[in-house]
């Protein structure tokens, strides 16, 4: 195989910051190179060079061994490269075939040729086995599906080099099968296929050949035959990583912190019992829709329940979130951008949202700024964030994984007693997922408990006592002991399937 | 959008071509290798413009390049005029502020200004006449020809007052409600508020204005504790007595409320939900922030706010007026707000800037009277001063994007 | 045409004037310029001093009373040596006026007086007197065309009643009928309340219940379409001479009663002297200044005239509307 696309010393610097350094690298044609390396590592600019988005600062590309020096995305579009990007780029409220054709409508004496549309949609639609009609909406869409009419759109470009950036984040464990499917058809095609993701799992299953970076360099890369997991994260972390979960430090204890019981909504729950004691991680795995998060918003009391109730160290939790929150309830949502934090607003002021009221000196509340700041920078310690001037530095300027820090130290700042994580490590690097996890052990080991809900197995798996699984609103069944059985629990999860 | 103005260093600074590493290094030799002189003078222009008073130099260096074609502009007299023009002005605007820094807008406040203007009026008054309102319904039943209730009444001031300011927080009320429980957008709610509310004032007096009012009142608006004498001067063809207000009574009360308001907002628990509900108004819920409560209190706040500017405006103008706060003024508020660097879009705000903000307004219209334009084009002329401090609030936001960057 | 006009109205100024002119720096603020009639004092104001060398400082109020007293201030800040406004009501004119005499600048009001007269130089028109005059031709138009001993029906559109000005112009209108006595039946009232279309319903329900009618006030000019719209269908709008021409007036002056009276089909409106006003408001002002006196108080009446179908071509010039039609404003 001949390279389709080559790095040669290349390089891009920001403010004189390298983010890129001396790269030099061959993308095969045909193959599914898996590019990997932590948040921040220089994958995102890399492949900006490549969109031509930036341009280096040295070295050169070349496309099918001629110079390659894309002006614009326009010109890297135009060569048969097309991205499939995190977030995607369709227009919600157009339809499927309207997306698809938004570059450029086929006309008919001047007018939009509909008809040519919505037949070459279908053709292309059915090649992915994409069963929507041309004419939906796209927003009546799963993010699967409009991820696979993204991925429609680049085959209607004939796009030979397709770039995927993290694309499982927000899909179920089926879509993601699909996905991968769909990668195995295109590269018998003929397609070219960089794989961007953190989830190593799916690179080793997925990829003919990973690259590493790491501060900007390529630290390791080769064929994945000989390149394991293991291998994999000491290139990214550069250090050897004892394994990717954290020891645990203690064991739940016989008192009950959290008690669900009966809780049910129409349509939403149905009868969920549980009770999660001191010092525990409790696991709830569920696919997309399974009721997971529902469960975890009516707990906090953003959503309601028709019947049931819910216990707290022994007191009955109702009201509005404020109320549960005062009890010494916490909640890390799945969504953090949008629900999580003040995106604009510096750290401290984020991880002191939660418990400030505490900070307010009688009669008019004065702030007690100097206490606060101290209880602030101790905060970010004990989670490990890495930032600057958390007084100055707004929450949006920080990775993914310090941000989902700060998330969980606003909430430890009120000194809750109960944890409810809803995906807590999503858009997080490898690293960071470590931390996360240490966290989640050191809340139950100083007495709290952690009701930890994830679409991932394997985390679920690596740092839980025990494991719920739910389907449908309903809990369907729970594991007690390590070590799990990964396909005992997934079969539990797809139980009307199987 | 306008962005955070007042971060005066996000990150830890990169200068231009510099590792953040290397800089403090550098910094020792008086000359660096790579930043020259002008680079940091370019610093420094840099940190001037996204400093907090880039507002308060931009309107310094205004008058400083008009003063020598408008000489009136540094006369003792027309500051004085400029200070008592911008009272009234800053008291409504600082009610905006809060419901602009929870990505609300208070249309209404005009109409507040108007209501309150005639309830004060109306209970206040020493003397009416039936020719001019007696169509009125406030006259034979409030309003008589000896005045309204509160004429000649011990504390009969202070009840009037507290009956204006009582007006506007109970219209504010009503807006937050119906914001906060009833999930209307402000814009709606306060418009209708703007539109109802104003008919209801003109309604009240069909109208007409009511007067007189007393002597303490009016005080309120134009009194002055300390003036100061400057000598006769002797342009004019009559000479005056030149004796200018410096500390009046609005300049007081707008100072307290002013001050009061920056603590509010900065300083207390109060202020911190006010932010977080503009920065991120579902993360706030999530996090226990009283969020009903605190846009009703906003709200409130900023009808208050509009009902003490109304007691400056009515008592200069010596009458309860209804179509006080009509028309364009909603327009100089919340104008003024934005170009002090509040932004539209909530989470951020500051009274300072909005004093600042005010202040330009103010400066901007008093120039424009002194420059003798022909009406018609005066607003024009003020139209393109405030695109193009617009334009330089885009500049400082990209500025700012690319330090942090 | 206006050109002559104003240098008329400068040369009365001018030698109205003991002393020689001098130039004096003159602060017109007025409340704004959205009806003709403002357009046209505006204009005698603002000409008449600049032909004289004074120098003219204007602001637009835009309607808010608290821009004008601001603009006013100023103004008194700038060191003008006397203030002219237009208020744009009663009420604020007096804080005004106020205003200006507490820094000792004198100060005249224009065309809208303030709700106490006792402070600054005021310049008042008379509805009433101004009403009378027009309705006096009127009536002895109407008598004369008459039969003896017939008795003429009368009829009156009343504008709004809140309004001092309409009230004025009822008075006057039934001060002039009541000086034939037994001559005029009980006039008939149309209310309008200043409302072209409340004017046409009732004009047309009391036309149709009295067909006859003599003679028609209105009680603002800019009713005369309305008038026309009842009155056309009905052959009752018919130029003066012709068989059916029912008498008619009204009062204001605008460029169409100007028109309507040059070409026959009303027979006098009831002016205020606009020019006469901008003069006596000028001369008073630039007297106080020549004295030193900051603070002079003085009502000036405006007796107003009637222009009519009679001497249409000696006093056209001084009606604001005649001006105005001129100068092709109605083509405009």
């Amino acid at each position: 195989m001949s390279a389709l696309l080559a790095f040669k010393g290349l390089s891009k610097a920001f403010f004189g910051v390298p983010a890129v350094a001396d790269v030099t690298l061959d993308v095969a044609e045909g193959e599914v190179l898996g590019l990997i390396g932590e948040n921040g590592a220089g994958k995102s600019t890399l492949m900006n060079m490549v969109g031509g988005v930036v341009a280096p600062s040295g070295g050169t590309m070349a496309w099918r061994g001629e110079p390659y020096a894309p002006a614009d995305a326009a010109a890297a579009a135009a060569r048969g490269i097309a991205f499939i990007h995190q977030e995607l780029n369709l227009f919600l409220n157009l339809s499927v075939a309207e997306n698809l054709f938004v570059d450029g409508f086929p006309k008919k004496f001047g007018l939009i040729d509909r008809r040519a549309i919505r037949e070459r949609a279908a053709e292309l639609l059915a090649a992915l086995d994409l069963d929507v009609s041309p004419d939906a909406p796209v927003e009546d869409l799963s993010p699967g599906e409009r991820q696979l009419v993204e991925i429609a759109k680049a085959l209607h470009r004939d796009a030979e080099l397709i770039i995927f950036d993290e694309p499982t984040t927000s899909l179920t464990p089926r879509e993601t099968a699909r996905l991968f499917e769909v990668i195995g058809r295109l590269k018998a095609q003929g397609k070219t296929i960089i794989y961007i993701s953190h989830v190593l799992g799916d690179v080793a299953r997925l990829c003919d050949a990973v690259a590493v970076l790491r501060d900007g360099r390529l630290v390791d890369a080769g064929p994945t035959a000989v390149f394991d997991i293991a291998r994999m994260i000491r290139a990214m972390i550069g250090r050897e990583l004892s394994g990717l979960f954290p020891e645990r430090t203690a064991r739940p204890s016989d008192e009950v912190a959290l008690r669900v019981a009966g809780l049910g909504q129409p349509g939403v729950l149905e009868n969920v019992s549980l009770s999660l004691r001191r010092g525990e991680i409790l696991g709830l795995f569920g696919l997309m829709g399974s009721g997971r998060t529902e469960l975890a918003r009516v707990l906090f009391g953003l959503d309601p329940a028709a019947t049931g109730e819910v216990e707290l160290a022994g007191t009955a939790l109702a009201g509005p979130p404020r109320q549960r929150i005062a009890a010494g309830l916490a909640f890390v949502t799945e969504d953090r951008r949008a629900e999580g934090l003040m995106m604009e607003s510096p750290i401290e002021e984020n991880l002191a949202l939660v418990s400030i009221a505490r900070f307010g000196r009688a009669p008019a509340a004065l702030i007690d700024a100097d206490s606060l700041a101290e209880e602030a920078r101790e905060t970010a310690q004990r989670v490990r964030l890495k930032a600057g001037n958390i007084a100055r530095q707004p929450a949006k300027s920080l990775s993914g994984g310090n941000q989902q820090k700060v998330v969980i130290g606003k909430w430890l700042m009120n000194g809750p007693r109960v944890f409810i994580l809803d995906e807590p490590t999503r858009g997080v690097d490898v690293g960071a997922k470590f931390e996360i996890y240490t966290l989640a052990d050191q809340l139950a080991a100083s007495g709290g408990a952690v009701l930890f809900i994830s679409s991932e197995i394997e985390e679920l798996m690596g740092v839980c006592d025990r494991i719920l699984v739910m389907s449908r609103g309903e809990i369907v069944g729970g594991f007690d002991t390590a070590p799990f059985d990964q396909s005992a629990i997934l079969a539990m999860a797809f139980r009307e399937a199987a | 959008m306008s962005e955070a103005l007042g971060t005066d260093e996000t990150l830890p600074a990169l200068g231009p071509g510099g590792m953040p590493g290397a800089a403090g290094a550098r910094a020792a030799g008086p000359t660096g290798p790579r930043r020259s002189p002008a680079s940091r003078l370019a610093r420094r222009l840099g940190d001037l413009f996204l400093s907090d008073y880039f507002v308060l130099y931009l309107t310094l260096a205004y008058v400083l390049v008009l003063i020598p074609f408008l000489p009136t502009l540094s006369n003792p007299a027309n500051l004085s005029n400029v200070l008592s023009n911008m009272w009234p002005l800053l008291v409504v605007a600082v009610g905006q502020t809060f419901v602009l820094t929870i990505a609300g807008i208070d249309l209404s406040q005009g109409a507040v200004i108007g209501l309150a203007s005639v309830v004060g009026g109306a209970l206040l008054a020493v003397g009416g006449s039936g020719a001019v309102l007696e169509n009125s319904p406030l006259w034979g039943t409030v309003l008589t020809e000896q005045g309204g209730p509160l004429a000649g009444v011990p504390w009969g001031l202070a009840l009037g007052i507290a009956a204006m300011l009582l007006t506007g927080a109970l219209i504010g009320f009503a807006n937050g409600f119906s914001v906060a429980y009833l999930n209307m957008p402000p814009f709606m709610v306060t418009l209708v508020g703007l539109i109802g509310i104003g008919a209801f004032a003109i309604w009240l007096t069909q109208s007409e204005n009511i007067r007189p009012l007393p002597d303490s009142f009016v005080e309120l608006g134009k009194g002055d504790i300390v003036s100061v004498y400057l000598g006769p001067q002797d342009e004019p063809k009559i000479p005056r007595r030149q004796i200018y207000s410096l500390v009046t009574y609005p300049a007081v009360i707008a100072i307290a409320i002013a001050l009061a308001a920056h603590i509010l907002l900065s300083r207390t628990v109060f202020g911190r939900y006010v932010y977080a509900i503009g920065a991120n108004r579902r993360a706030a819920e999530i996090s226990g922030v009283p969020v009903r409560r605190v846009v009703i209190a906003v709200f409130t706040i900023s009808a208050v706010c509009a009902a003490a500017g109304s007691i400056l405006y009515s008592a200069r103008l010596e009458a309860g007026r209804p179509t006080l706060g009509d028309g364009a003024f909603l327009l100089d508020v919340v104008g003024a707000v934005v170009i002090g660097g509040t932004s539209l879009f909530g989470g951020k705000g500051k009274i300072l800037w909005t004093v600042f903000g005010v202040l330009f307004f103010v400066v901007l219209s008093n120039t424009l009277n002194l420059m003798n334009l022909s009406s018609f084009h005066i607003d024009m002329v003020k139209g393109a001063v405030i695109l193009a401090a617009a334009l330089l609030d885009v500049l400082r936001t990209r500025l700012m994007r690319e330090r942090a960057a | 045409m206006r050109k002559t006009i104003v240098a008329a109205a400068t040369l009365a100024a001018a030698t109205a004037l003991s002393s020689p002119a001098f130039a004096a720096n003159i602060c017109f603020a007025f409340q704004d310029l959205e009806t003709e009639f403002w357009v046209a004092g505006h204009q005698a104001i603002t000409s008449t001093l600049e032909e004289e060398g004074h120098t003219v400082i204007e602001r637009n109020a835009n309607e808010d009373a608290n821009r004008q007293l601001e603009q006013v201030r100023d103004c008194i800040a700038q060191g003008v040596d006397g203030i002219i406004i237009i208020p744009q009501d009663g009420e604020s004119a007096v804080t005004i006026v106020k205003e200006a005499q507490e820094n000792d600048v004198p100060i005249a009001v224009f065309n809208r007086p303030p709700s106490d007269l006792s402070r600054g130089i005021v310049v008042v028109a008379d509805n009433a007197t101004i009403a009378s005059q027009a309705v006096d031709f009127l009536a002895e138009q109407a008598l004369a065309k008459a039969g003896d001993g017939q008795t003429l029906q009368p009829l009156i559109l009343v504008g709004d009643l809140g309004d001092p000005n309409a009230v004025g112009r009822k008075e006057g209108f039934y001060a002039a009928i009541a000086k034939h006595g037994d001559r005029f039946a009980k006039p008939i009232e149309v209310a309008t309340e200043w409302d072209a279309a409340t004017a046409l319903a009732n004009l047309e329900a009391a036309v149709t219940a009295n067909p006859k009618i003599d003679l028609v006030f209105t009680s603002s000019d800019f009713l005369f379409p309305t008038i026309r719209s009842v009155f056309e269908p009905r052959g009752m709008w018919k130029p003066a001479g012709e068989e059916g021409h029912v008498l008619m007036g009204g009062l204001d002056g605008d460029a169409t009663a100007c028109q309507l009276i040059k070409d026959g089909y009303v027979d006098a409106t009831g002016v205020q002297d606009l020019y006469f006003e901008a003069d006596q408001a000028l001369e008073a002002i630039l007297k106080a200044i020549e004295e030193g006196e900051y603070a002079p108080n003085q009502v000036i009446e405006d007796p107003g005239f009637a222009l009519t179908s009679a001497n249409l071509g000696e006093r056209e010039k001084d009606m604001w509307g005649c001006v105005l039609l001129a100068d092709g404003f109605l083509n405009k």
